[in-house]
């Protein structure tokens, strides 16, 4: 018998330490989703079956209004990341390699590498001169923080798309007399709809989970969901958290088999 | 990036002002204010309050020193009111425009962390104190030997909350110090007794209301609104014990921002929590004393009268504000709880 290999599903132990990880990693969002539908108003002790925290969250002004707020930062700065960052990738894979093109890279990815934090304190003092001069105080800063940070989280996926899209068609496009324009809109972008779709939803759901940089740069009156359930830590904590928690996990789970059936390999 | 700014800045340009007439910008601990009291303010006066949220003082002073906040008013802890006023970022109260603040109780009306109450009204307030089953410990509850020199009653039955500052206060006052001393033989003894106290300790662990509701926990180092809940719960068995060895307390106030926008809007809000019934509506949501004098009569039944809520005249002079430790004193702290943690 041929020798197979090295295969890692084939180490000793392999199975124990998967069940592990997967146990460590979704047991306790289990327990949160359980919680969320406890009739008792403990985050900890069982009280029997309730719907009654989601029936609270729903009603509950705040939440709604924290709601509408993530989505339309999250809307606005998926469309504008996804849009600057199509153009970032088609202008560093179709074309020649050229000079300082790693370090383009690195620039494009930077708050990957820069810790949340370090961003939050550098857009809350860069905003907060802005706001003084200016006098506005409107979602646009929190856009406009929104849209860097996600940029490179759209970018990754367009890039890698683009890397495996062959060049033939488009050189077949140009050698039938398409002008630029029509080969990109007529070949390029249909080939990458996939990815940018993927882009824009991985921005959508970084954006919708930002804590740091959301909570430093917010002004009045502009909590978002997750700044809103942070805000409850005053106080003791009511399942009401583990329900929104519960439907913003489902808004996300969504949205990412959504990005996994457009991205994944045809075989 | 600037074309990105000004285009977004373009696009919401039609977006509120902060400083529009009619309106009042709250920054507030998260949870902590009553809508019903912003629902009966706005019906008065036609001032429509907003509320951001925080959730530590490090990020509100943070935000606020940045500049540009927007926020009118803003509500510290006690021990962060002299770094507010030595920032310069809130100012002095006008008293004329407050013709209710005679109403603070008169305990409240001049504390260490703002003298004479020339900056700040106050919010809520609260102290840490000893709850304990007096089903299970029948002794003197009102002295911090309960956790730290645990009755034969309560070994193993003690739960301690990891509060640092909290639990080494607690047991530098029992040993006769001030909190953040920096009298070496003074932390040293506090440190002792820590330390030769835990193995009589069952846990160190939030989540009080439950566990000493539930009976998992004989007693417990806890916050007063949490003890109010538990002994409701057990029907009057829990109780809470003020150490008279000294205890903390805490309260938050409001301050008027220097760069507020809404001043005459603040000075109203200001004016109009310090009525008894209104301050009642704070105590009514977040469970926690308010300091004004007559409120107790509008407040929900289970709180009238709670000894938790109120504390009773013959604790009173033993509660003590925690200042901010640093320095030295800090160090020995930091210290104590590490080794404690092991």
């Amino acid at each position: 018998m041929a020798e197979r290999g090295f295969e890692i599903s084939r180490l000793p132990g392999f199975a124990t330490i998967a069940i592990a990880a997967f146990v460590i990693l979704y047991l306790p969002i289990v327990t949160l989703v359980i919680f969320s539908f406890n009739d008792s108003n403990s985050v900890a002790v069982w009280g029997g079956f309730s719907l009654h925290w989601y029936a609270d969250a729903w009603a509950n002004d705040d939440v709604k209004a924290a709601t509408m707020r993530s989505l339309i930062i999250g809307v606005s700065a998926a469309v504008l990341s996804t849009t600057l960052a199509t153009l970032a990738a088609l202008g560093t894979t179709r074309r020649k390699a050229f000079k300082g093109q790693t370090f383009i890279y690195v620039m494009i990815n930077q708050p990957l590498m820069v810790p949340e934090i370090v961003t939050a304190v550098a857009l809350l003092i860069f905003f907060g001169i802005i706001k003084v001069a200016t006098g506005y105080q409107g979602l646009g800063y929190l856009i406009a923080a929104h849209t860097a940070f996600c940029i490179p989280f759209a970018y990754l996926p367009i890039r890698a798309r683009l890397e495996s899209m062959d060049l033939s068609l488009e050189t077949a496009a140009a050698d039938l007399y398409a002008s630029p324009w029509a080969t990109f809109r007529r070949v390029t972008l249909p080939l990458l709809a996939p990815g940018i779709m993927a882009g824009a939803m991985l921005a959508f759901v970084i954006s919708l989970d930002d804590v740091v940089i959301t909570e430093f740069v917010k002004s009045g009156g502009q909590d978002t969901l997750p700044t809103y359930m942070l805000g409850q830590l005053r106080r003791a904590f009511t399942p009401e958290v583990n329900a929104i928690s519960t439907m913003l996990l489902g808004v996300t789970v969504v949205m990412l088999t959504a990005f996994f059936l457009l991205t994944r390999k045809k075989d | 990036m600037r074309y990105l700014l000004s285009a977004t800045a373009m696009m919401l340009a039609s977006a509120t002002l902060a400083a529009a007439e009619g309106q009042l910008q709250l920054y507030n601990w998260g949870n902590y204010t009553s809508p019903e009291l912003l629902e009966k303010f706005e019906k008065e006066t036609g001032i429509k309050v907003t509320v951001t949220d925080y959730d530590s003082n490090d990020v509100a002073l943070a935000k606020v020193e940045a500049g540009g906040s927007g926020f009118d008013l803003v509500v510290p802890s006690a021990n962060y009111v002299p770094i507010w006023i030595e920032k310069g970022l809130i100012v002095e109260l006008d008293n004329s425009k407050l013709a209710n603040k005679g109403n603070i109780a008169p305990e409240w009306q001049d504390v260490a962390w703002d003298p004479g109450r020339k900056f700040t009204i106050p919010w809520q307030w609260g102290s840490t104190g000893i709850a304990v089953n007096t089903k299970i410990y029948g002794g003197d509850i009102n002295t911090s030997a309960v956790f730290l020199e645990v009755p034969p009653e309560l070994v193993g039955k003690i739960n301690v909350v990891p509060e640092m500052n909290d639990i080494v206060s607690l047991a530098t006052m029992y040993v006769g110090g001030e909190p953040c001393s920096e009298d070496a033989e003074v932390m040293k003894k506090a440190r002792d007794l820590l330390l030769a106290a835990k193995p009589n300790w069952l846990s160190m662990d939030y989540g009080a209301t439950e566990r000493l509701s539930n009976g998992d926990w004989a007693a417990s180092v806890n916050w007063n609104g949490s003890t109010m809940r538990v002994r409701l719960n057990t029907n009057g068995d829990v109780q809470y014990g003020y150490p008279k060895e000294g205890y903390p307390l805490f309260m938050d106030s409001v301050a008027l921002l220097k760069d507020a926008t809404n001043v005459e809007e603040a000075y109203k809000f200001l004016d109009f929590i310090m009525l008894p019934e209104n301050a009642a509506l704070i105590s009514n949501f977040a469970r926690y004393a308010n300091g004004i004098s007559g409120s107790e009569a509008f407040m929900d039944a289970e709180m009238t009268g709670a000894p938790e809520v109120m504390i009773p005249e013959e604790h009173k002079a033993n509660g003590v504000f925690l200042p901010t430790c640093t320095g030295k004193s800090l160090d020995y702290i930091s210290a104590i709880w590490t080794e404690l943690q092991k």
